[in-house]
């Protein structure tokens, strides 16, 4: 396509949105009805899937229509959960050779640290035999259901930068998450709530703060929206008392007829963007209650997640994901709070805070992807599980020997993470490190090859998912990232 | 790295600005010319200095500095041969077809284009150049102008030359009462009132204008709008961070900042009292309070946590701000490495360090030191003060060295005895102390061989009618209820800190030590100087500085554009934005600085008056499609309003805004439960009275949870300096001037301000609802919208009286009676449940024209235009 065809497509895109018929939509009643708007709360437009060379909508068959993404903030040891390394068991205590630390740089390890041993059990699950630690003994049991990736690495070694990176595809605020580059490439599939909704869970916002699910450059429709487990679950969602939801109707088609008007008058986009964002909040007020209130489900349901309704939990997350993904929400983020076990405390000990943590999210996540799998959303559901980065083979203890608590330091060269679900082997393993754990010996994935698997799987190519800022052209994976064909299904 | 995905053309202009190297390339690419900072360095930063540049040097290369990239790598080849292309390591990567060894390693090879600069440029000697913002500004010559008529002043000369070359012209002026509202906005962070509207539209003249401008410039407004803005930089906030995120008392440092800005305090005094105001000669009060800008770092209240560790992210956090704030430079990355792309080395961030690392604050809980104020009986309180000191001076004077060594040894032993008992009852004891005895004599700090001391002091039976005197004199001073302000103070040369490069950044590993001193790639240090915090604040502030005034300037710039003239305001280095207009930046920074001495009114005066400001921000679909960021200001700037503004305009249309200034953080109403700090029991308890309708920079910030619907409009949680919020447009930010009773308490009462001006149909007091919120008469297809919303509401309010009166009795209604208990990962904790719909057992009545007035004012004040800077 030209430059000048693309731009003009652009521009009609936008200029589309206005004269929608607001007015015409609303007076048959919008709470039901679905409204087109702006594309991050729509479908994706038909009109742009079908020019040719497209940038966004689908460029060829999903296998995931939605996907959910688990982050464990704080990044989990893969050596206590997936990568068993019987050799670490004999080298625990000796100091670690000179040879690994070469050019090397961890945040906290200093001098010459010794090797940590596994500090778990580990033993080989269901008919692929993978390697799964006691400290996930439901999760054991489901292995079969997973493809682990056990050579991921990543380029940041700090919790923010590489959460950007993870999320955004850059180590620095300000591009687009995944979540928005979804919505941005394929809309919404329900048109009453957000595309990309984020729960969070462990008390703390991902380190990597809002830019984790923000929309960068993107339109900021494209944002993941945050949801709340208890009180209004998105705050101020609901009306205030004496405004009736058929007078808050009123009210917003007031406000944007007269906003359409000024438009007219004006001629800024951004109005436009606005008058979507007040659409979308009104169907918003309707549907995230329904969608976030885990009442209605039955009791076998809460004991299978381990649920309380109105708790802030993990669990609660979990079962509000599957909600979410059921109603149509392409993109649902969580992140847990509280994986960093550096040793340095009692929080951050492998042997007490990373167990909570283990023990936190073990059930829910196993219930997750039971539950997907029995209402049949696991088939074109993609499931990720991981964290921003790996843990070192080595001990940490930055404070000294007397250190009653073992935790292991940032590590960028290996470490594990799982998907499942939506065009993913089963049962599969793809990577393997060497006897210690400390690099991958074949099959790396980069986060940027992760990123364009998934978008992949989400049926978009990763190379054509562009968008044109500030002179050039930018996607999620910048100019990397290979999709990894041995793991689809 | 990114040369495939570059579209070399000339699409639109935001495309030509933002690549602006690229595209002066792109135009003289036939030509012979080859500019280092405009063809070579974007081709070496986006393709090889992320392996061969500060952070790494691979093969032992870096194309940073151009010694470094001089010798020889790894291999013993020269990578540039200056003069030689030919023999050039470098051009024989880039061209070799062997993938595995053709360069960049990772990423598309370079274009053909690009290795014929590179050629070129090593051919004619591989000169390198200094980045543009690291040379002084010079006096640009004015550019001649289509249409000399236009201009107001200078400024507008650089913008309209600008749009000569793009074939485009300027907007005419905005209608009157936009044109007020807008600087109004900007400069008070307040509308007009409609009499000043219709006041100056009677004659919109330039010399009405600027009276306008010079009555919003003295306002006392003034300086609460422009503090707003600096307490980001100054990651100003009432807690101290980190987990617990305890409580801190330092908003009398926010006064000051409000007072400066009122009283045009010229920005380099502005500036060097808040670095260095206690290195002054005989401080003030008020010199000493202003240091408090560096004492909004975060304190880190956790049991068990080593201060020393705090204390120096403290620091390191300090100089990072003050080179973010006034040198627009991204300095903390040399903490652990060179800079990536700048040109600054390791070792020079731990000589800026140096400046700062030798303040008192040593990360205790309890923030000391402070300043101590009294309101009664001030004399006894200093007095005891001065008792008290001399009092801990004498106790640390009366140690006995054999017994102290002798306790310390025994402590020792203690301490690194391994069956010692359990490690959490020691640590409820003595957090820290045990860690400092463990460490061996020679590493111990002064600061760990004080706090040693202390705990002897407490311990030994000798000391003890001393310490009975030491609790009466505390006891003494608290009673007298001082105001506390945590405040920078520098310690005495006895007791100075060295220094020590960090080894790769680990505060741990000490490396060489170091003295003060500023980087090589800008001007040197005054011999003259003091090598203190002082000398530093003198050294932003020579003129041979080339950062301190263009970075100034372009913020204040940016926050009257919606961009500044770099648009990575925080970042003026190689990986900044480029200047859309860097002849105007470099005139208005010598402006500020010299003409108008650094005050900081004369700088936005001459702003507000340039044509250019003033402009409608009207946009045709066309100048919409050449310049959609409006980065040529071919037309006036327009975007949403912040979320200090938003909040304080529906306070001030709807007349419930407090005028109060200054003085403690208050505590406006917001949803319950939000404050869910694991191991904290603070709780917000909402203010009453005119507290509760503050200006938005009065609300208490608590870093960890910062006002929600200050945050749902990019608000900051200030832990660390923010020199941009990025806006967004959500949904988010519908529902909280639609919902959130702070708003609907504003609808209502601006519905009820409409009824008492004395009309009496729905027409007029909808249209006065409009006048007061947007200072204009509403357009007739506007008004009769509203006047069928109201219809509509009052149709529904007169079957359900009961719905009027709960919204008109919002503030009594919101929130109450809806405690309740939820369970957390971490226990279980207060929150609250959905507002239900309303009831008979709530509070107040009503008419149905108040409630459907209440409707009609809560629509106004969510308009497009309401919510916008126009």
């Amino acid at each position: 396509m030209t430059d000048a065809a693309y731009r003009e497509r652009r521009l009609d895109a936008l200029h589309r949105i206005t004269r929608r018929h607001f007015l015409k939509t609303a007076a048959a009643g919008f709470g039901g009805l679905a409204l087109p708007t702006l594309a991050g709360c729509a479908a994706a437009d038909s009109a742009i899937q079908g020019a040719a060379n497209s940038v966004r909508g689908l460029h060829f068959a999903p296998r995931a229509k939605r996907v959910i993404f688990l982050h464990m903030a704080g990044a989990p040891s893969q050596l206590e959960l997936f990568d068993y390394k019987p050799e670490l068991h004999r080298l625990d205590g000796q100091l670690c050779p000179e040879s690994l630390l070469e050019g090397r740089f961890f945040p906290f390890i200093k001098g010459t640290p010794k090797m940590l041993g596994p500090q778990a059990a580990f033993a080989q699950r269901g008919e692929s035999g993978a390697w799964v630690s006691d400290m996930l003994p439901h999760f054991a049991k489901v292995a079969d259901e997973v493809t682990f990736l056990k050579a991921m690495h990543t380029d940041e070694f700090n919790h923010a930068p590489a959460q950007l990176l993870l999320h955004t595809g850059h180590a620095r605020p300000g591009r687009p998450s995944m979540g928005s580059w979804a919505i941005y490439g394929l809309g919404s599939e329900n048109r009453n709530l957000p595309g990309f909704i984020v729960l969070l869970s462990g008390g703390k916002q991902p380190d990597g703060g809002r830019s984790v699910f923000g929309s960068g450059f993107l339109p900021t429709v494209y944002e993941g929206v945050q949801c709340r487990s208890h009180g209004d679950p998105v705050l101020y969602v609901g009306n205030p008392q004496g405004m009736s939801r058929e007078l808050r109707r009123k009210s917003i088609e007031t406000i944007n007829a007269i906003n359409q008007r000024d438009y007219e008058e004006v001629g800024d986009p951004e109005t436009l963007s606005r008058m979507a964002q007040y659409e979308m909040a009104f169907r918003m007020q309707m549907s995230v209650p329904e969608a976030m209130n885990i009442e209605d489900e039955p009791q076998w349901v809460h004991d299978m997640y381990g649920t309380k309704p109105g708790a802030v939990s993990y669990a609660n997350n979990c079962l509000l994901a599957r909600r979410l993904v059921e109603r149509g929400v392409r993109f649902v983020q969580l992140f847990h709070w509280g994986w960093d076990a550096h040793g340095a405390s009692a929080a951050e000990a492998l042997n007490i805070g990373f167990k909570e943590r283990c023990d936190e999210t073990d059930r829910p996540t196993t219930a997750l992807l039971l539950d997907l799998k029995q209402r049949g959303l696991l088939e074109d559901t993609l499931v990720v599980w991981g964290g921003e980065f790996g843990r070192t083979p080595m001990l940490e203890n930055r404070t000294g020997d007397d250190n009653p608590f073992v935790g292991r330091d940032h590590h960028t060269d290996v470490y594990t993470m799982w998907v499942a679900g939506g065009g993913v082997k089963r049962g599969f393993t793809f990577g393997e490190t060497d006897e210690i754990g400390y690099s991958a010996v074949r099959d790396r994935v980069h986060i940027h090859d992760l990123q364009a698997t998934i978008l992949h799987l989400m049926g978009m190519d990763h190379e054509r998912l562009i968008f044109e800022h500030q002179g050039r052209d930018y996607r999620l994976t910048d100019v990397h990232g290979k999709v990894v064909r041995q793991i689809l299904a | 790295m990114f040369s495939s995905l570059l579209r070399r053309r000339n699409l639109t202009v935001a495309a030509v600005l933002a690549v602006g190297a690229i595209a002066l390339w792109a135009s003289r690419a036939g030509g012979s010319e080859v500019d280092f900072n405009e063809d070579i360095r974007p081709i070496l930063n986006e393709n090889c200095v992320t392996c061969h540049g500060g952070v790494k040097q691979q093969a032992e290369l870096s194309l940073l500095f151009r010694d470094d990239a001089l010798q020889p790598a790894e291999s013993g080849k020269y990578a540039i041969v200056p003069g030689q292309a030919g023999k050039s390591e470098l051009i024989r990567r880039v061209t070799h077809t062997d993938p595995d060894e053709r360069m960049p390693a990772e990423g598309p090879a370079l274009s053909d284009q690009e290795i014929n600069l590179l050629k070129r440029w090593i051919d004619k000697g591989a000169a390198w150049e200094p980045h543009w913002a690291y040379v002084a500004p010079g006096t640009p010559n004015l550019p001649e102008v289509s249409d000399p008529a236009w201009p107001n002043n200078d400024i507008d000369r650089f913008m309209l030359a600008r749009l000569d070359r793009e074939n485009l012209r300027p907007s005419p002026e905005a209608d009157c009462s936009v044109l007020l509202r807008r600087v109004s906005l900007d400069l008070t962070g307040l509308p007009p009132s409609p009499e000043d509207t219709d006041l100056f539209c009677e004659d919109p003249s330039d010399m009405r204008y600027e009276e306008a401008v010079d009555k919003l410039l003295a306002s006392p407004r003034f300086g609460e709008r422009w503090a707003g803005y600096w307490l980001d930089l100054a990651r100003y906030a009432d807690s101290n961070g980190y987990e617990k995120d305890t409580p801190r008392t330092i908003w009398k440092y926010r006064n000051w900042v409000i007072e400066a800005f009122n009283e045009d305090m010229p920005f380099d005094r502005f500036s060097t009292e808040q670095l260095a105001g206690d290195l002054l000669p005989d401080p003030d009060t008020k010199q000493l309070i202003a240091t408090a800008f560096h004492r909004n770092t975060m304190t880190n209240t956790e049991g068990g946590t080593d201060d020393e560790e705090f204390r120096v992210a403290a620091v390191m956090d300090r100089l990072n701000t003050t080179f973010e704030v006034w040198q627009g430079t991204t300095i903390g990355c040399v903490q652990c490495h060179g800079h990536p792309y700048d040109p600054f080395r390791g070792k020079e961030f731990y000589q800026l360090l140096a400046f700062f690392n030798n303040t008192a604050d040593t990360d205790r809980d309890n923030n000391e030191p402070k300043l101590y104020e009294f309101d009664e009986r001030p004399e006894e309180g200093h007095r005891l003060i001065a008792d008290l000191e001399k009092l801990e001076e004498e106790m640390h004077a009366a140690v006995n060295p054999d017994d102290f060594a002798a306790w310390t040894q025994r402590f020792e032993e203690y301490a690194r005895d391994t069956d010692r008992p359990p490690f959490f009852e020691e640590r409820a004891l003595f957090p820290p102390v045990i860690r400092i005895a463990q460490k061996e004599a020679d590493r111990r700090s002064p600061n760990d061989i004080f706090v040693l001391r202390s705990l002897f002091i407490d311990m030994e039976p000798a000391f003890e009618a001393m310490r009975a005197e030491r609790s009466r004199l505390q006891e003494a001073i608290a009673e007298l209820e001082p105001l506390t302000t945590p405040v920078i103070r520098e310690l005495p040369a006895a007791s100075a800190r060295t220094t020590h490069i960090f080894d790769r950044g680990n505060w741990l590993v000490h490396g060489e030590p170091v003295e003060p001193d500023v980087p090589d790639a800008l001007p040197a240090f005054s011999e003259d100087a003091p090598r203190n915090r002082l000398g530093l604040a003198q050294w932003l502030f020579d003129p041979a500085n080339p950062l301190t005034a263009r970075v100034a300037t372009n913020r204040f710039w940016e926050q009257l554009f919606g961009a500044g003239i770099v648009e990575t305001v925080e970042d003026f280095g190689t990986q900044g934005e480029p200047p859309t207009h860097p002849e105007l930046l470099d005139a208005l920074a010598l402006q500020f600085s010299q003409d108008f001495e650094w005050s900081v009114k004369r700088l936005l005066k001459e702003i507000v008056t340039s044509a250019t400001y003033r402009q409608s921000s009207h946009v045709s679909p066309e100048l919409l499609d050449i310049d959609p960021d409006n980065r040529l200001l071919a037309r006036g700037p327009r975007f949403r309003l912040s979320a200090e503004q938003i909040r304080d305009q529906s306070l001030a249309v709807s007349g419930l805004l407090s005028d109060k200034m200054l003085g403690p953080s208050v505590f406006p109403p917001q949803p319950p439960g939000l404050w869910t700090n694991p191991y904290s029991d603070l709780t917000w308890v909402t203010s009453e009275g005119e507290d509760r309708y503050r200006r938005a920079l009065y609300t208490y910030w608590r870093r960890t949870v910062p006002y929600p619907s200050l945050l749902a409009f990019d608000a900051m949680s200030r832990e660390l300096c923010t020199s941009r919020r990025i806006r967004t447009n959500s949904p988010l930010q519908s529902l909280v001037t639609l919902n959130d009773p702070v708003y609907v308490e504003a609808a209502v009462a601006l519905a009820r301000r409409m009824q008492e001006e004395g009309y009496d149909t729905p027409q007029d007091w909808l249209r006065q609802g409009y006048r007061l919120a947007l200072q204009r008469d509403p357009p007739e297809e506007a008004l009769e919208h509203l006047v069928t919303l109201y219809e509509t509401a009052l149709a529904d309010y007169r079957q359900r009286p009961e719905a009027a009166a709960a919204l008109v009795h919002i503030k009594e209604n919101a929130f109450a009676g809806y405690e309740e208990t939820v369970q957390t990962d971490y226990g279980s904790e207060p929150a609250y449940a959905v507002p239900g719909p309303a009831s008979p057992a709530m509070t107040g009545s009503a008419s149905p024209e108040e409630g459907a007035l209440a409707v009609a004012a809560n629509a106004i004040l969510n308009l497009d235009a309401f919510l916008t800077k126009e």
